[in-house]
C-alpha cells in the first residue's frame, strides 16, 4: 500500500486524490502445482497495516498445517523524483503438507484494514503423486556430483502450438528448460534451423513456472520463443536444439569436516538436446479463385477511392486497407485493373501489423498512385482479394465496388504529353492502342455449322422436283388448254372458210337478183368472219369493236375503213329501195378486204 | 386454267420451303444448350481478361461442332490476348498462341469471307509474323472470288434453286398463256432467271470449294519452325518461318508435310507443326 504522508502541503489536492484510489490489497499466494509428500508455503499478504487481530485464516481441510501462521512485516520508504513514498506489507505464512493427490482449494482469508474487511480469492492447488525418479539429490549422499543429477532432472523441450496446419498459417515454438535442480546459467545454445519456415523471434518474459511433465513437477524457464510460418507443404522436421547449462550441485562431504560434515558445492556442465519436432504442412484445397495469392487468415477489405471527377494529368490514388489476422508478411498487393490510359506508379505498402503470440494481426494499407492521361469516363473494376480461412477451410473473396471516374479534359490531354520525360512507355501503349484487335462478338449465338447444300442428294432432288414440276405442269396444262380451246381454235382457223361459204351463197343470191337476201348474207359473212376470227360473240360486235380488234392486229387503216364501209353500204342497201349500189361491187370489195385481212392476221 | 396453274405453283412452293427447312433443321438440343453455356462462359472469361478460360470455352464449342465464324473469331481473339498476356505484350508469342490466333481467324474467314472484323484482326496478327506477301490473284479471279464470298454457299444454292423455279414458272407462262404481251415478258424474264440460275450455281460451287478447301494450313508451333529441303531432319534447312505463317499444303507423308509459301518457295515441315485451316 502506498500511503502519502502529509508533508507536502502544495500537493494536498493530489494526495487526496491518490489516497482515494490507493486501496489496500490482500492477496493469497501458493504454488498451483505440488507433489504429494512435499510441504509447500501459503502466504497471505496485506499491503497496509491491518487492524489488530483481524486476520482470519481459512480452514485447511485437505492439508496438514506443519507451521504457521508466522507473521512478518516489511516496511520501506522510497524517494522517486523527489517524492517520498513508503510501502508496508504484512505477511502471514503457513507451511502445509498435502494429505492426498487431487485438486483442492484453499478457502478465503479475511482481514480488516481501517475497519474495512478485505478478502482473498480462493486458491486452487493441484496435488499429484510424483513418479518415483529413483534418483535425485535428496536423501542419499553421493560423492560424485555428476551422478547426483538424474537423467530426467533437467530437460530441454521444443514445444509447438500446432503440428498440423496449412501453409501460411503460423505456429508458436517455444524452447523450454524443465528443471528440478538449480540451474546456474546457460553456457551455450544452438537454436535449431527452421528450414522451410519463416521465423520471427517473440519477446518472452523471464518468469519461471511449475509444470508437470511425465508425472513429475519441474520448474520451467522459457529460453526462446518463435513465431513460425511454414513456406512449403509436406512434412517438415525441426531438428534438435542443443544447450549446455551449468548446474549447482551440493554434495554432503564429511571428508573436510568429519565431525559435523560439510557441504561442498560443485558446478556441473550438462548438454541438453531437445527432441526433433515434425510439423505436417497441408497444401491449400483445390479450387482457389484466381485472385488468391497466398493470404491465410481472416481479413476485411476497405478502400478509399479517388475523387469521382479529376482533371486529366492530375495525380490521385486508390487506397486499399486489409485488416484482420493472418500472414501479412506474405500478402501481395491485390491487382487493380486500371484503364490503359492511366499511368500507374509503384504500389506503396504500409504494414501496420503486429506480431503476437498467435500470429500477426493489424492492418496493411496499399496505395496505388496514378495519373490519368486522357479525358473520358473510365471504370476501375472491382478489386478482388481472396484469402484462405484455415478455421473453416474455405476461400473467401473480398471485393470493392467498381468505381467510375470521370477525367476532365484540362486542355493538355494527349497532344501535350511529350514522348520524352518518362512517357515513352505510355507512348508505346498508345501506339498499340490505335492498332489493336477488335473486340469479340457477344450477341451472335453459336450455331451448328450448316452442311453445304449444293450437290447433296437433297439439292438434286429439289432440281429434279422443279424440272418435273415443269414437265407435269406443261403436259397437264397444255392438254387441258388444248381441249378447252379446240372449238375456238377450229372456229378461228375456219373463219375464212365460213366467210367464203357465205360469200358464195351471197353470190348465188346476186345472180338470182335477190337483193335483200344478198345483203343479208353479205352482212352475216362479214360479222361472222370477225366474230369467229377473234373469238368474239357476234351479238357483242359493233363497228367500233371491229376497228379496235383490227387495229390491234396491225391491219392498216385503209383496209379497216374499207371493211367498215362495206358493212355500212350493205346495211344501207339491205332496206333501201333505190339501188345505186351495185351488188357486184360490194361482193368484189368484200372478197378483197377479207383476203387482205386474212393475209395480215395469220391463223 | 389459271387457278390450276396457281394451285400447282403453290404446292410446289410449299414442298420447296419444306425441303429447305429440313436442311437447316435444328439438331440435338443438349449440345445446343452446352454450346450456349460455353459461349456465355467464354465471353465472361474474355471480358474478365481470363483468356485461358475463354480459349477453353470457345474450343469446347468447336468440339461440340457448333463452330460458327463468330466462334472461331472469338477463339482467335482469346488466343491473341492470351499470347499477349503470357509474354507481357512482347512480340514473341511463346506457346503458339499467335499461330492459333491466325489459324482461327483464317477459319472464321473461311466460313464467312465477308467478316470484316476477322479480316482486320488477321492483318494485325499477321504483322507479328514473318509471313511474306502473297502473289496477288488476277483481276477476274479476284472479282469472282469476292462475288462468291458475298454470300455463303447455301445462300447461293438457295438462290439457284429459286431461280430455277422462276425459270420453270416463266417458261410455263410463256408456253401456255394466250396473251402475246404476257408471253413476251415471260420469255425474256425466263431467259434472265435461267442465266441467274447458272451464275448462282457456279458461285455456290466456287464458294463450296473455298469452304471445303483444306489445302491451306497455318504454322502453329511456338518458335521458328525449320523448313527442310527434303523430308528428313538431317537435310538442309532452307527457311525458318514464325508461327502464324500461312502455307499451302502440297502433300502429306506421315511425319512430314510439303508446304508452299506465299512467295512460291517449297519445303518440308513436321506435320505436327502445321494445322490445316
Amino acid at each position: 500500500m502506498i500511503r502519502i504522508r502529509h508533508f507536502l502541503l502544495v500537493l494536498v489536492a493530489l494526495l487526496v486524490s491518490w489516497t482515494s484510489w490507493a486501496q489496500a490489497t490482500f492477496t493469497a499466494d501458493a504454488p498451483a502445482l505440488t507433489a504429494l509428500g512435499q510441504p509447500f508455503r501459503v502466504e497471505f499478504v496485506v499491503d497496509a497495516e491491518p487492524d489488530r487481530d483481524s486476520f482470519k485464516a481459512p480452514t485447511f481441510n485437505d492439508f496438514d498445517v506443519l507451521a504457521g501462521p508466522s507473521v512478518s512485516t516489511g516496511h520501506s520508504v522510497q524517494f522517486i523524483n523527489g517524492k517520498q513514498s513508503s510501502s508496508y506489507t504484512q505477511t502471514y505464512t503457513y507451511v502445509l503438507m498435502p494429505r492426498a493427490a487431487g485438486n483442492f482449494s484453499i478457502g478465503v482469508a479475511s482481514i480488516a484494514v481501517e475497519g474495512k474487511t478485505l478478502k482473498t480469492e480462493p486458491l486452487l492447488i493441484e496435488v499429484i503423486a510424483e513418479r518415483d525418479s529413483g534418483s535425485g539429490n535428496k536423501g542419499s549422499v553421493k560423492t560424485n556430483p555428476e551422478s547426483s543429477i538424474g537423467k530426467d532432472d533437467v530437460l530441454l523441450r521444443l514445444k509447438v502450438t500446432a503440428n498440423d496446419l496449412y501453409k501460411g498459417e503460423s505456429l508458436r515454438a517455444s524452447l523450454v528448460l524443465y528443471s528440478r535442480v538449480s540451474v546456474d546459467g546457460v553456457e551455450s545454445l544452438t537454436v535449431p534451423p527452421f528450414d522451410g519456415f519463416w521465423s520471427q523471434n517473440l519477446t518472452i518474459d523471464n518468469t519461471s513456472s511449475r509444470e508437470e511433465y511425465n508425472g513429475r513437477i519441474y520448474e520451467t524457464y522459457k529460453i526462446n520463443e518463435w513465431l513460425l510460418s511454414p513456406q512449403e507443404s509436406g512434412e517438415i522436421v525441426i531438428p534438435e536444439a542443443v544447450m549446455t547449462i551449468g548446474i549447482q550441485v551440493v554434495v554432503q562431504d564429511n571428508r573436510y569436516d568429519p565431525i559435523f560434515g560439510g557441504q561442498q558445492i560443485y558446478r556441473v556442465k550438462r548438454e541438453l538436446k531437445s527432441q526433433p519436432v515434425t510439423i505436417n504442412v497441408k497444401e491449400f484445397p483445390k479450387g482457389a479463385p484466381a485472385s488468391f495469392n497466398g493470404a491465410v487468415g481472416s481479413f476485411s477489405l476497405s478502400s478509399t477511392m479517388p475523387a469521382v471527377e479529376i482533371d486529366a494529368n492530375s495525380a490521385d490514388q486508390i487506397e486499399l486497407t486489409l485488416s484482420g489476422k493472418g500472414n501479412f508478411k506474405f500478402i501481395t498487393a491485390p491487382r487493380v485493373a486500371f484503364p490503359e490510359s492511366f499511368e500507374v506508379y509503384d504500389t506503396k505498402c504500409v504494414d501496420n501489423s503486429k506480431l503476437t503470440a498467435t500470429g500477426a494481426s493489424g492492418s496493411i494499407t496499399y496505395t496505388y498512385p496514378f495519373v490519368a492521361r486522357s479525358a473520358g469516363v473510365f471504370t476501375i473494376p472491382s478489386v478482388e482479394f481472396t484469402y484462405f480461412d484455415p478455421s473453416t477451410e474455405t476461400y473467401t473473396t473480398l471485393s470493392t465496388e467498381a468505381f467510375t471516374i470521370e477525367v476532365k479534359d484540362d486542355g493538355s490531354v494527349m497532344s501535350e504529353v511529350s514522348p520524352s520525360a518518362g512517357y515513352s512507355n505510355y507512348g508505346g501503349t498508345m501506339r498499340q492502342l490505335d492498332h489493336d484487335i477488335r473486340y469479340i462478338y457477344t450477341d451472335k449465338l453459336p450455331r451448328r455449322a450448316v452442311p453445304a447444300f449444293i450437290l447433296t442428294p437433297l439439292y438434286w432432288l429439289a432440281v429434279v422436283l422443279i424440272v418435273s414440276l415443269f414437265i407435269v405442269a406443261f403436259v397437264v396444262l397444255r392438254k387441258r388448254i388444248r381441249e378447252r380451246n379446240n372449238t375456238v381454235a377450229r372456229r378461228m382457223r375456219h373463219a375464212d372458210k365460213v366467210a367464203v361459204q357465205r360469200l358464195r351463197m351471197a353470190e348465188r343470191y346476186m345472180k338470182a337478183e335477190d337483193r335483200r337476201a344478198f345483203y343479208e348474207e353479205m352482212l352475216r359473212a362479214m360479222w361472222g368472219y370477225i366474230g369467229d376470227k377473234f373469238n368474239i360473240p357476234v351479238s357483242g360486235l359493233t363497228k367500233e369493236k371491229i376497228r379496235e380488234e383490227l387495229y390491234r392486229r396491225s391491219v392498216d387503216d385503209a383496209t379497216v375503213e374499207q371493211f367498215c364501209e362495206i358493212i355500212s353500204r350493205s346495211e344501207e342497201a339491205q332496206y333501201a329501195p333505190v339501188t345505186n349500189i351495185e351488188m357486184n361491187d360490194v361482193y368484189v370489195d368484200a372478197v378483197e378486204v377479207i383476203s387482205k385481212i386474212e393475209s395480215v392476221v395469220k391463223r | 386454267m389459271r387457278t390450276t396453274l396457281y394451285k400447282a405453283i403453290s404446292v410446289a412452293l410449299v414442298a420447296f420451303v419444306a425441303i429447305m427447312a429440313s436442311v437447316t433443321a435444328a439438331h440435338g438440343a443438349d449440345s445446343k444448350t452446352t454450346a450456349r453455356a460455353c459461349w456465355d462462359a467464354g465471353i465472361e472469361a474474355y471480358s474478365n481478361k481470363d483468356y485461358a478460360a475463354a480459349v477453353e470455352a470457345f474450343e469446347n464449342i468447336v468440339a461440340l461442332d457448333y463452330a460458327s465464324a463468330e466462334v472461331y473469331y472469338n477463339l482467335a481473339n482469346a488466343y491473341f490476348r492470351l499470347g499477349q498476356q503470357r509474354t507481357n505484350g512482347a512480340r514473341n508469342y511463346s506457346n503458339g498462341e499467335l499461330g492459333q490466333a491466325v489459324l482461327n481467324y483464317e477459319r472464321a474467314l473461311k466460313l464467312d469471307p465477308t467478316m470484316e472484323n476477322a479480316r482486320y484482326n488477321l492483318d494485325i496478327a499477321k504483322e507479328l509474323t514473318n509471313d511474306t506477301e502473297a502473289v496477288p490473284e488476277g483481276f477476274i479471279t479476284r472479282v469472282w472470288r469476292t462475288l462468291a464470298g458475298g454470300l455463303t454457299t447455301n445462300a447461293w444454292a438457295t438462290i439457284s434453286l429459286v431461280m430455277l423455279f422462276m425459270t420453270v414458272v416463266l417458261a410455263l407462262v410463256y408456253l401456255l398463256h394466250s396473251s402475246l404481251a404476257l408471253r413476251k415478258v415471260a420469255f425474256s424474264l425466263a431467259v434472265v432467271s435461267l442465266l441467274v440460275f447458272i451464275l448462282s450455281t457456279a458461285l455456290s460451287l466456287t464458294q463450296l470449294s473455298a469452304v471445303t478447301d483444306d489445302s491451306r494450313a497455318v504454322i502453329v508451333v511456338n518458335d521458328t519452325t525449320p523448313v527442310h529441303a527434303s523430308p528428313d531432319s538431317g537435310s538442309k534447312i532452307i527457311r525458318q518461318p514464325s508461327q502464324g505463317v500461312t502455307v499451302v499444303v502440297e502433300r502429306v507423308e506421315d511425319d512430314w508435310t510439303e508446304v508452299r509459301f506465299a512467295d512460291g518457295e517449297e519445303g518440308w515441315v513436321r506435320t505436327s507443326s502445321v494445322e490445316v485451316i
